[in-house]
């Protein structure tokens, strides 16, 4: 998600978070498509700024390096402190909410999961490791 | 027990720092309002005006006042109003900030982002703690580190040297300070409080994020920097100066009663916060 200027926005973007006027009155939910009717009425509103959902960029072979790199990068920062339990229950966590992410991210690039596919389901369930976070 | 001479020593650095380069001083703002403030028949007005006389600096404030870090759902529009909302304490740390915010940009490449990912993890530890004080702890996030900022822009020679040691990969930058000067960030962090006459709620987790176990006037608040720096450090967000966790103190974390499942739902607050706050990397556009 990020957030823009009213001016950049475009009818079809999607909202990543509620919109509210100052005084606290609903406008549009969370997931709401932007339309040129919202977009007037917000201007009218003295609303400067709104967040919207970043579209995917990348590829499903970028999400998963990335992916990678997160994971690795984590073992190296975690290094001095792999015999603490409290934090090896944090790590576990940020490698649980990535490991969503990432097939969130997956599922919006909407992969063919026949096997003519780059990277098939399969795969990409085995790559999936990481598991739960404790506890939950 | 530190023998006599090792007292000595660290006196002479702490004269050393002053003398070859003075300690900034505190913005002339930040020194007004703490007179105001003293005085229990300043009213909110009054303040805001005094504030509000600084047109870019106002700007600057209601910028972090409406950012992700309080989630208000309604606009805060004006000084008065956000001292109002937020209370004179939270107002004075975010004008405090705004004031020293070139000097952060400045110091080290990373560390602002950094010290707005501690602060939103200060906050929301604190939120889910439940505690009334979220978003002064919030502050306290915000000027942990602020001892690097005056260590980076007063002695460039020194710091490099200190960069040299972090090479290797397995000092945490307090270590290397302490190698190269005899004290760190956090030491400095603690004269600088003084110097400014900072309260308690800031000076404390400036002095103590790494040994919270040691802090007695703001343990609570002091313990939540110092597990929100780990957290933000963890995520990978900004840079501190090192690529590493550094150790939880287990007397903080049993201080705070958190959970090893409290992770989640904090990290789950936090992400879109993160994601929000990117626009307050340039608070000057």
């Amino acid at each position: 998600m990020k957030r823009i200027p009213i001016d950049k926005a475009v009818p079809g973007q999607i909202l990543a978070e509620k919109l509210a006027r100052h005084d606290g009155v609903l406008l549009a939910n969370q997931g709401a498509e932007i339309t040129e009717g919202l977009l007037r009425m917000l201007s009218r509103m003295n609303i400067d700024t709104i967040v919207i959902e970043e579209e995917e960029s990348r590829s499903a072979e970028e999400v998963i390096n990335e992916y990678n790199q997160f994971l690795a990068d984590l073992e190296a920062r975690f290094i001095r402190v792999n015999d603490q339990q409290v934090l090896q229950a944090l790590k576990k966590t940020l490698i649980f909410l990535a490991t969503k992410a990432r097939d969130e991210t997956l599922a919006l690039i909407n992969i063919p999961a026949d096997d003519s596919s780059p990277f098939p389901q399969k795969a990409l369930n085995n790559q999936a490791g990481g598991g739960e976070a404790d506890g939950r | 027990m530190a023998g006599e001479s090792q007292i000595q020593d660290r006196v002479q650095a702490k004269r050393e720092v002053r003398r070859i380069k003075n300690l900034p001083t505190v913005p002339g703002i930040v020194a007004k309002i703490s007179r105001m403030v003293e005085n229990p028949e300043t009213s909110a007005a009054e303040v805001g005006r005094m504030i509000s006389q600084d047109q870019v600096l106002s700007a600057k404030v209601l910028r972090m006042a409406n950012s992700a870090f309080f989630g208000m759902s309604r606009k805060i529009s004006s000084i008065s109003q956000a001292l109002v909302i937020l209370g004179f304490d939270v107002v004075k740390g975010l004008v405090l900030t705004s004031s020293v915010f070139d000097m952060i940009q400045k110091s080290m490449a990373g560390l602002w982002e950094h010290s707005i990912g501690c602060a939103a993890a200060s906050g929301a530890v604190a939120t889910l703690l439940g505690r009334a004080d979220a978003e002064e702890v919030l502050v306290a996030g915000l000027l942990h580190d602020l001892g690097k900022v005056v260590l980076a822009l007063n002695l460039p020679e020194e710091m490099n040297l200190v960069k040299e040691k972090l090479k290797t990969g397995s000092l945490l930058f307090y270590e290397a300070e302490s190698q190269v000067l005899d004290f760190d960030h956090c030491e400095v962090g603690q004269w600088l409080a003084e110097h400014w006459n900072l309260p308690e709620t800031l000076a404390e987790p400036m002095r103590l994020h790494h040994r919270p176990e040691k802090a007695v006037v703001k343990p609570d608040c002091t313990a939540i920097v110092h597990v929100a720096d780990i957290i933000i450090r963890a995520k990978g967000f900004g840079n501190a100066g090192d690529k590493l966790v550094p150790p939880v103190s287990m007397a903080a974390w049993e201080t705070l009663g958190l959970r090893k499942t409290d992770f989640l739902p904090i990290l789950e607050v936090l992400e879109p916060k993160l994601a929000s706050l990117c626009d307050l990397t340039s608070i000057d556009n």
